[in-house]
């Protein structure tokens, strides 16, 4: 019992002991431009009581929410369709493979170039990162696909695009989510980068003008609350994930009775 | 009727050269018979199944069933592979109901169907369970329920016993013989399993290691509904065990010529 109340209790007090660091190293170095743990958790409620910071986060999560939505009906159907097709992989691996390994922020000046500093170059930042990674999976997941199971759905009388939807799609939803998990994560990233480039409004938005001014309280409050909001979503994330591939787990209870 | 007319088939290895997997094969399957291919691995018995289920398209020749050339999968042929196959996102019972449902059949009877076939393979009280919280001898029960929700003509089996320990297979095979006693559905069923090819079949082929040929096909004289225990004290089933296993040997000495 201890034992769980202690597993439970862990994380909290990993969080504790990270803001007790801060707070000791803060107080040690004793700059303007590194404020307290205390003063930066005081600042919190500041911003999220402001309602102009309030509607500036508020963008930045929809914009998010966009770019991410519509990065998963691109990439997904790519990603199984390079999968279950090798002239189809051999078309779009070489392209993968150069656009892995650029930084997505760093196009941002480019695309401001062609549409501005507004939402869609935002969101189209956000969409590159996304795609990337859950092209990835789902070109993975699609190929590990049994061949067999194909077969079997083939000789029920499926056709090849119901085969698609109805079993390369639900066989490989494991690993589309767990592309998915990464691309969450890359979104928040890259929103905030491309807020940091492309100032307008945005969570980025607050935390950069903030360091331009000089409120290192601010700074670090805001800071804090895109910590906060990554650990929420990807939370969210993982209880839908865990829910939606119950049966793929690896050792989920098994029921006793048998009646 | 199955007619299998003159077919070979050709794989391309990753060293690009042709390999012949099957050699001129002719063959003829009775409504209602249960023939077994027989033969030592690699002799393309498998393929062979795979080309009459539709999987595979023969290189040369023709497959016919009741007179129409095959030229895909259809729910006329329903396979058992030794793989499961099963869809692992579903339950037992959404399984064996996915084929019904594909076919058009209504939820409630396609589910009411679904159980009973559940019954008989015997696995009542695990409609809900998913594959993966199965063993190995229940799943390929799934599997064998699953294919014959949805009524093929022919059942296409592919070494479906042959992931199983012994007395699973044992067992196994008992079900399947009582299950097709019932309705004699055409069965063709590849094994490397001498015994159980004789004990499950009215016609045992023989097939030689690459380029796979037939080398002799066996009428298998057996009273029916079979009884293993029986069976193992008949000397007419010991005589056909013998002489397939002979035939085997010699197979595979041909196989090992440069």
């Amino acid at each position: 019992m201890m034992a769980r109340a202690l597993s439970h209790l862990a994380p909290l007090l990993a969080c504790l002991g990270l803001l007790a660091i801060w707070q000791a190293g803060s107080l040690m170095l004793n700059t303007e431009s590194f404020p307290t743990a205390i003063e930066a958790v005081r600042a919190v409620p500041l911003i999220l009581g402001d309602r102009e910071s309030v509607i500036n986060i508020l963008d930045s999560l929809r914009r998010m929410a966009i770019a991410f939505a519509a990065a998963l009906l691109f990439a997904v159907p790519l990603g199984l369709m390079m999968g279950r097709s090798r002239l189809v992989a051999s078309f779009f691996n070489p392209l993968l493979m150069i656009t892995y390994p650029v930084p997505k922020a760093a196009l941002m000046p480019i695309i401001m170039l062609w549409l501005g500093v507004g939402d869609l170059a935002k969101m189209l930042v956000i969409f590159l990162g996304v795609s990337l990674p859950v092209i990835y999976h789902s070109f993975q997941g699609a190929r590990a696909v049994e061949e067999k199971m194909l077969w079997s759905g083939a000789a029920m009388g499926l056709s090849a695009p119901q085969r698609m939807i109805r079993i390369v799609l639900p066989a490989a939803l494991p690993e589309i989510l767990t592309g998915c998990r990464t691309g969450l994560v890359l979104a928040l990233i890259t929103m905030v980068t491309s807020e940091m480039i492309a100032r307008q409004s945005g969570a980025g938005n607050i935390l950069f003008n903030s360091l331009d001014m000089g409120q290192y309280d601010t700074v670090y409050a805001m800071i804090i609350i895109i910590g906060a909001m990554g650990i929420g979503l990807d939370a969210a994330f993982e209880k839908l994930r865990s829910r939606l591939v119950r049966w793929s787990e690896p050792g989920f209870d098994i029921p006793l009775s048998f009646a | 009727m199955i007619e299998i007319d003159h077919v070979s088939q050709t794989f391309r290895t990753s060293g690009r050269q042709a390999h012949l997997a099957l050699s001129d094969i002719s063959l003829t399957i009775e409504d209602g018979a249960f023939v077994s291919i027989l033969g030592p691995s690699g002799c393309g018995k498998s393929t062979l199944l795979y080309i009459v289920g539709g999987f595979v398209s023969p290189t040369e020749g023709q497959a016919r069933v009741k007179g129409r050339a095959i030229t895909g999968p259809g729910p006329d042929r329903g396979p058992v592979f030794q793989e499961f196959a099963l869809f692992p996102w579903k339950t037992v019972l959404g399984n064996v109901m996915y084929g019904p449902r594909q076919q058009g059949v209504k939820a409630a009877e396609a589910e009411a169907q679904s159980r009973r076939l559940i019954e008989m393979v015997g696995l009542k009280g695990f409609e809900n369970f998913y594959p993966k919280e199965l063993s190995g001898g229940m799943k390929q029960r799934v599997a064998l329920a699953r294919t014959l929700a949805y009524h093929p003509a022919v059942l296409l089996m592919d070494e479906p016993f042959g992931a199983l320990d012994a007395h699973t297979r044992t067992r196994l095979q008992n079900d399947l013989l009582n299950i097709w006693e019932r309705d004699r559905k055409t069965v063709l069923f590849v094994t490397h399993s001498v015994d159980e090819a004789v004990f499950l079949s009215d016609k045992v082929v023989v097939m030689t290691r690459a380029p796979g040929r037939i080398k002799e096909i066996i009428d298998i004289e057996l009273p029916r509904p079979r009884r293993r225990a029986e069976l193992l004290l008949d000397p007419r089933y010991q005589k056909y065990v013998v002489e397939i296993e002979r035939m085997i040997d010699d197979t595979s000495e041909d196989g090992l010529r440069p």
